[in-house]
């Protein structure tokens, strides 16, 4: 909790501890926890994932040391790797086959609109990484939308270079769409979601990874480990994911077993799309997730209700993104209305009554 | 009370700018400025109607008093928008087309109530002409730069369309920026609007920042 | 408004009551005025406009009436979101060309649009008239963005068997925009219904003509089942 230093003592009462973790040290953690997953996306997709992902990396750094140097900041706030974090997780959502503009673009909205017009980090509203994949995927969807499907023969490097560098067309059969993307198609067709499912949903697919999808939407199983790996080194506290996981499930659930044939059942919905990276990694960002234990859980269960209807209801096949910024926004109301009772007072704020034991004294 | 014309000018065109500085009008900026064609058109019609209204308040504010100068004054700025209305869709009809919703919406517009209860209503026919026009003028302008920008980047175009406004004399105008652009749709949609005004008002505060520090003594404060 | 002394007869309530009755009955005046000058002009306007649309999909040469006069309202016929609106075009005293226009459930909401096909079922042409869908996406219905929805000309229930009026990703003969496949089903969907929709009621037309109100003393369930709901509505006009 050290990297919201100007936001949280608003909220955060005493007693206030410090156990020698540094903004450095918990981006780096939070990176090597999305290592494994990246590694595997990075093998199923092939060179041109690789180059992207190191583009948006970069380039988000070089924003974050263009954005201080502009603001006149001392430059080694840019080592403390938040901008490495952010350019990272907008690599992991976006479509690993995606040209160059749209990483190097991406990077540059999140770190300049995203964080630093608000006043740099700490001070953002809205998760930089997820507000510049919604604004990409607003202003580009097609781009955003092409998917390159799992378990192909990846091109080779000069190939790769043309897809990312030229916008090469992708060859023929090698993209498709999601199983969201599939989902949400169906709706206007006869196919039913139980069909659709079927056809194209395999959980364990699903759950290993082998799936159309972005870096890290594809392997279910690794995203888990490694936020599983943050939950140990309590990087991260277990009230937003698991809220938000369990209320996903729940209204899935009672949505699948009153018609199945029109709402994906709690698997589809857990382990495809961004559920789980949200859940692990986005949501569960300090500066702009509610700094108190009710207010997380609260913060969650609404996420995780809004991926739903996003999903089911809504324009885009994937909810995560919005559902995210969407709590975001409202997270300047939980923190008000969900503040830890401060030691010796009530949750008004006023003093607790104290039981008299002694005699008063006079 | 009378204010010179340089000074009526210098606040509508900038100082006291209705967008930038009395930050009013905003929902009619943010929703026609998709290109600068439109926005020309929507600053125009705003003007011709802050015109009307202005003179014909700043006639009348002799036999108006205040108890009942609200629903006054909203009834003649209904009347003049309905007219305005009917009279665009008569003679301009193709600009109609585009604008027709929001020509009707100019009536919520509280910059026109604003300079009405503000300026017409305390000063004489002449300066509130002057008023209307530099309201008017520095309106426009905003609404042009904004759609101006929108347009550029989400379609890679400016001013088209200008001459069914303008007619065909004004074709020059439409211009194609950037050939064979498919754009950034983000800010032809409602957030590009708001991002551009907001960088809009940020490049003012910086200028008058720079202004003020090189010149002490022309400090301006907005006000209404 | 310190230079005028307030007299004391602008206090009264009268005067207040005054004061905006004269300026209501003012306005009034003005806004009558404006409307009678500027009625005309604007309907002529929008007449103009719809013969624009119709022109669009369907060649002058093709009609020598006003079928826009001639519009026909058929409710709860299947596949449309909005009741169908369906009009004659006339050449030389014979049905030429039927025109219709409803809207379908697109991905963002209905999608409103025009067709006219001559009296062989052969497309004149389509056009999309207002729509919500996807900027940049699927918006390649409107003809601005792309020829798509020329490729529908020429077209008919004939030319095409019903499995082939789909997109081609459903099998069919029609593209799907990239990342966009609802919007073009819904539109293929929509024509090819349209094109059933305007087959019987020509042929129902051909039947009833010339003393059209035959057909309304038949009893309702003696006729076609897709003219049951306007054979219904007039039963309903003419039997008390």
């Amino acid at each position: 909790m050290t990297q919201d230093t100007s936001s949280a003592p608003l909220t955060m009462v005493a007693p206030h501890t410090h156990d020698r973790s540094s903004v450095e040290r918990i981006m780096l953690q939070v990176c090597l926890a999305l290592t494994p997953a990246t590694l595997f996306g990075l093998w199923q997709f092939g060179w041109p994932a690789a180059m992207l992902w190191l583009l948006t990396c970069v380039s988000a750094v070089a924003t974050e040391v263009l954005c201080l140097w502009l603001r006149r900041k001392p430059l080694h706030h840019s080592v403390d790797l938040s901008a490495l974090l952010t350019g990272w997780l907008l690599a992991l959502s976006l479509p690993p086959w995606a040209p160059w503009w749209i990483g190097v673009g991406g990077s540059f909205f999140a770190i300049a609109v995203g964080k630093h017009l608000y006043g740099g980090i700490g001070q953002n509203i809205f998760n930089p990484a997820m507000l510049a994949r919604i604004a990409l995927l607003v202003s580009f969807p097609v781009q955003m939308t092409t998917w390159p499907l799992a378990g192909q023969h990846t091109p080779d490097f000069i190939t790769s270079l043309g897809i990312i560098f030229q916008g090469m067309p992708m060859p023929d059969g090698t993209t498709g769409a999601t199983i969201l993307g599939e989902l949400k198609t169906a709706y206007s067709g006869d196919a039913t979601v139980t069909s659709i499912t079927d056809a194209h949903f395999f959980w364990l697919d699903a759950g290993l990874g082998f799936t159309a999808g972005s870096l890290g939407e594809t392997s279910a199983l690794l995203i888990l480990a490694g936020g599983i790996w943050l939950l140990a080194l309590r990087i991260i506290s277990w009230h937003i994911p698991v809220a938000m996981l369990l209320s996903l499930l729940l209204v899935s659930a009672f949505f699948n077993a009153v018609d199945p044939g029109r709402y994906a059942g709690p698997m589809v919905h857990l382990l495809s799309g961004g559920t789980l990276l949200g859940a692990f990694f986005i949501a569960t960002d300090y500066v702009t997730s509610p700094s108190s234990n009710s207010g997380r859980l609260w913060f969650g269960a609404c996420c995780g209700v809004l991926v739903f209807a996003i999903r089911s209801w809504g324009g885009f096949p994937e909810g995560v993104g919005f559902a995210v910024l969407f709590m975001n926004a409202l997270t300047p109301l939980l923190d008000r209305y969900c503040k830890p009772r401060a030691y010796g007072r009530n949750v008004a704020g006023k003093a607790l009554k104290v039981r008299n034991t002694t005699r008063r004294i006079k | 009370m009378s204010q010179s014309y340089r000074q009526i000018f210098g606040d509508g065109l900038w100082n006291n700018n209705v967008a930038m500085g009395q930050m009013l009008a905003l929902c009619p900026l943010l929703a026609v400025t998709t290109t600068a064609t439109n926005g020309l058109g929507m600053g125009l019609a705003s003007m011709v109607v802050l015109l009307l209204t202005n003179v014909i308040i700043s006639s009348i504010r002799g036999i108006i008093t205040p108890q009942v100068r609200i629903p006054v004054l909203i009834v003649l700025i209904a009347t003049v928008v309905t007219l305005v209305d009917m009279a665009i869709n008569a003679l301009l009809h193709p600009l109609y087309k585009v604008l027709g919703l929001f020509i009707a919406l100019i009536v919520t517009n509280c910059a026109i109530l604003g300079r009405a209860e503000s300026f017409a209503a305390k000063n004489g026919v002449r300066l509130a002409a002057a008023d209307a026009l530099a309201m008017g003028l520095g309106f426009t302008w905003v609404l042009i730069v904004i759609g101006g920008m929108r347009e550029i980047l989400g379609s890679g175009t400016l001013f088209s369309h200008a001459s069914l406004l303008l007619g065909d004399s004004f074709a020059w105008l439409e211009i194609t920026v950037i050939p064979n652009y498919s754009g950034i749709l983000l800010s032809v949609l409602p957030p590009g609007a708001f991002i551009a005004l907001g960088l809009l008002i940020a490049f003012k505060r910086v200028v008058d920042r720079r202004l003020k520090s090189g010149n002490t003594e022309q400090l301006v404060v907005p006000t209404l | 408004m310190a230079t005028v002394a307030s007299p004391s007869y602008r206090q009264r309530v009268s005067y207040h009551a005054g004061l905006l009755a004269g300026i209501c009955c003012l306005v009034s005046m003005l806004l009558l005025i404006g409307n009678m000058e500027s009625e005309e002009i604007i309907s002529d306007h929008l007449e103009a406009d719809k013969q624009f649309l119709l022109g669009q999909v369907l060649p002058a040469a093709l009609y020598d009436n006003a079928p826009l006069r001639e519009i026909e309202v058929l409710d709860n016929i299947n596949g449309f979101t909005k009741p169908v609106e369906i009009a004659p075009a006339m050449l030389a005293g014979q049905l030429s060309a039927v025109v219709l226009q409803s809207s379908v459930g697109g991905w963002g909401d209905n999608i409103q649009f025009i067709i006219a096909a001559d009296k062989q079922g052969n497309i004149t042409g389509v056009r999309v008239i207002s729509h919500k869908e996807t900027p940049g996406l699927a918006d390649g219905i409107e003809l601005d963005k792309s020829d798509w929805i020329t490729r529908f000309n020429g077209h008919s229930l004939q030319s095409l068997s019903p499995s082939q009026w789909a997109v081609k990703k459903d099998g069919g003969e029609f593209d799907q925009f990239t990342g966009a496949t609802i919007t073009p089903r819904a539109m293929v969907n929509g024509v090819h219904r349209a094109l059933e929709v305007m087959a019987e009621w020509q042929q129902q037309q051909l039947a009833s003509q010339p003393p059209r109100e035959q057909e309304q003393q038949q009893p309702p369930a003696a006729a076609p089942a897709t003219a049951a709901p306007t054979a219904v509505e007039h039963q309903q006009g003419v039997n008390p």
